[in-house]
């Protein structure tokens, strides 16, 4: 796993990207920090970290686009797949490589806070659980990336979808809201995602047998909820659509409300998006 | 070494790798030959665990590589048909962090790499970028990886395509030089490399076992007659009489007149040799034989009628 982890760095470091990142993010931090903090005078360093976060939409695609995408067209995973090790420690790797240079961001982020307290008073309490909270997000919008990655053998490929993804979870918030929240709906948009489900199933495994009893089976039950209890799927859409929404757990930090659960819900997320890469591998494995 | 067991990989209806089941044996090469498409990169992708087969098994020293892979893939060095090397990497720098991706410990790393760059005569290589090696130098770093931690087993796919003729003799004289160390599983399209250096000789198409024996056997075993055409200077009974004297002869076709000189074919079996044999019958008999040649039919030859047949099987 270390082994992985300082290829990858040195990988960042050697190359552009790293540097690139870094210079991106520390760029657009500085003229956020010149117009709120100095222009405007706010004495809250999270308004320009906020604001940075909307550049996440470019800069994590850029840097985690090639992490298996590479790999796999230049088959370089056969060395890390036939390699003694386990696929998990791979993914670990690679995804603490990641972590390691957003890490390198959210540390030099460390300083304005004091620079400043110089000045005014300002709280380090909401300046560094708002830094702590973005860091999460980073770190989940990077396993999201990852994941993308490794679903594809082309970078561009990759970088688009991560891409989507991510402004997805901008905006499915807003969708859920403009949605109707009335059970009709409901039923609509989950019989929609039964379908993709089916489909999404059928493209893995090649089984129509499969897809269709899986899409058959959520469909069962979302017609008998419907039919039994549709008051259940009142405002479902929406409430699931909300689960997505990375920006809005970040947002609360910016007003100073420390959420503890919303570092879980970005930690869950990680979690679950290092555990769907670690399966795309051994999925590959039985079906390349 | 390695026993592979009714592996079976299908891609949906296509069954790529037909119940191949043989075994490499310690200290052994095995040859692995077969047309583009037989099924040979995805046999030995699931012997070193790159990908998992849809039914059967693969022991490594006892080990299975679907149950154990942490373990049996400790077994195996791999030289994939494109070699793994990252283009941006220094050479000394990928041999490094392949050591410690396997595992080899801090104190033995520079050693360790220091040995495969010698084996592989790429010393004067260590600082290169990868992306700016000749495609043979290439090849001999992905060697050189596989190499990495002394792999009691070493499985090359295709190691000297690509390679020019100068390179090809030195990556061949290489593998043979390693077989003293390793069990060899390499594959090949190319029947002669292979006929040379491999103790047997393994031929699949479509997946499925076509012959597997000692290169010597599958000629004298599939190869039929072979002949023996040579130009002498007699008369046609006596020279007939004389070659049908010989033991291992089979037939001989009538003795052609040109220009005063003999020409005769005699057919023998594969695999024997009846040259020695013929040249004192025919210094006993006083026959001066002024031209000889052998037509012995090569692994090529059998290769492509062993996998034409198969072809020609399949489309009745």
């Amino acid at each position: 796993m270390l082994a992985i982890f300082k290829k990858e760095m040195r990988g960042y470091f050697q190359s552009l990207l790293g540097y690139l990142f870094l210079a991106f993010y520390f760029i657009f931090l500085g003229i956020f920090l010149y117009s709120y903090n100095l222009k405007l005078e706010y004495a809250n360093v999270a308004y320009a970290i906020n604001s940075v976060a909307r550049f996440f939409l470019l800069l994590i695609p850029m840097l985690t686009m090639r992490v298996f995408a590479e790999e796999r067209r230049q088959k370089t995973d056969q060395l890390l797949l036939t390699a003694p090790i386990s696929y998990s420690k791979v993914v670990l790797g690679k995804y603490l490589a990641l972590v390691g240079v957003m890490a390198l961001a959210a540390l030099g982020t460390c300083i304005y806070p004091f620079i400043l307290r110089r000045y005014g008073d300002t709280s380090l309490k909401i300046a560094f659980s708002t830094l702590a909270a973005f860091f999460l997000l980073g770190c989940t919008y990077m396993a999201i990336g990852m994941f993308l990655s490794s679903l594809t053998e082309s970078q561009v490929v990759a970088a688009v979808l991560t891409f989507i993804v991510i402004l997805f979870t901008w905006i499915v918030d807003l969708l859920g809201a403009m949605l109707p929240t009335d059970a009709k709906t409901a039923l609509l948009v989950w019989s929609i995602v039964a379908i993709l489900l089916g489909i999404v199933l059928y493209r893995l495994m090649h089984s129509k047998l499969v897809s269709c009893i899986s899409f058959g089976v959520v469909e069962a039950v979302l017609l008998i909820i419907y039919f039994g209890k549709s008051e259940m799927l009142d405002g479902s859409v929406g409430n699931v659509f909300g689960w997505f929404s990375l920006l809005t757990r970040f947002e609360n930090f910016k007003y100073g409300l420390f959420d503890p659960a919303a570092f879980i819900y970005y930690l869950s997320m990680m979690v679950l998006f290092v555990f769907l890469t670690i399966q795309v591998l051994n999925k590959r494995r039985w079906s390349q | 070494m390695i026993e592979v067991r009714d592996l079976v990989k299908m891609y949906g209806d296509f069954q790529a790798v037909d119940h191949l089941s043989f075994t490499l044996e310690a200290g052994e090469i095995l040859g692995f030959l077969g047309p583009n498409g037989a099924g040979k990169s995805t046999t030995m992708n699931m012997i070193t665990g790159y990908i998992s087969a849809t039914e059967g098994d693969v022991l490594v020293d006892h080990k299975s590589m679907f149950d154990e892979p942490e373990e049996a893939k400790k077994y195996i060095g791999y030289l994939p048909e494109i070699p793994p090397v990252y283009p941006d990497m220094r050479v000394e720098e990928y041999l490094n962090f392949v050591a410690e991706l396997k595992g080899i410990a801090r104190s033995e790393r520079k050693a360790e790499v220091t040995r495969v760059k010698e084996k592989t005569s790429i010393t004067h290589m260590t600082h290169k970028l990868i992306k700016h090696l000749s495609k043979g130098y290439r090849q001999r770093v992905g060697l050189a990886q596989a190499l990495i931690g002394n792999p009691p087993v070493l499985i090359l796919d295709e190691p000297t395509v690509g390679l020019d003729p100068g390179q090809i003799i030195e990556m061949r004289n290489l593998i043979h030089e390693l077989s003293k160390e390793h069990s060899i599983l390499i594959s090949s399209h190319i029947l002669f490399e292979v006929q040379n250096i491999c103790n047997r000789v393994l031929i699949i198409n479509h997946g499925k076992q076509v012959a597997l024996d000692t290169p010597e056997n599958i000629i004298r075993n599939l190869g039929g007659t072979a002949t023996y055409a040579i130009t002498c200077r007699g008369e046609k009974e006596q020279v007939k009489k004389v070659i049908l004297s010989v033991s291992g002869v089979e037939h001989v076709s009538e003795p052609e007149e040109n220009d005063g000189l003999l020409q005769v074919d005699i057919g023998y079996q594969t695999g024997t040799d009846i040259r020695e044999e013929l040249f004192f019958a025919f210094a006993k008999a006083g026959i001066p034989i002024v031209e000889s040649k052998t037509r012995e039919k090569s692994l090529e030859d059998i290769f492509i009628s062993l996998t034409k047949e198969d072809d020609h099987a399949r489309n009745l």
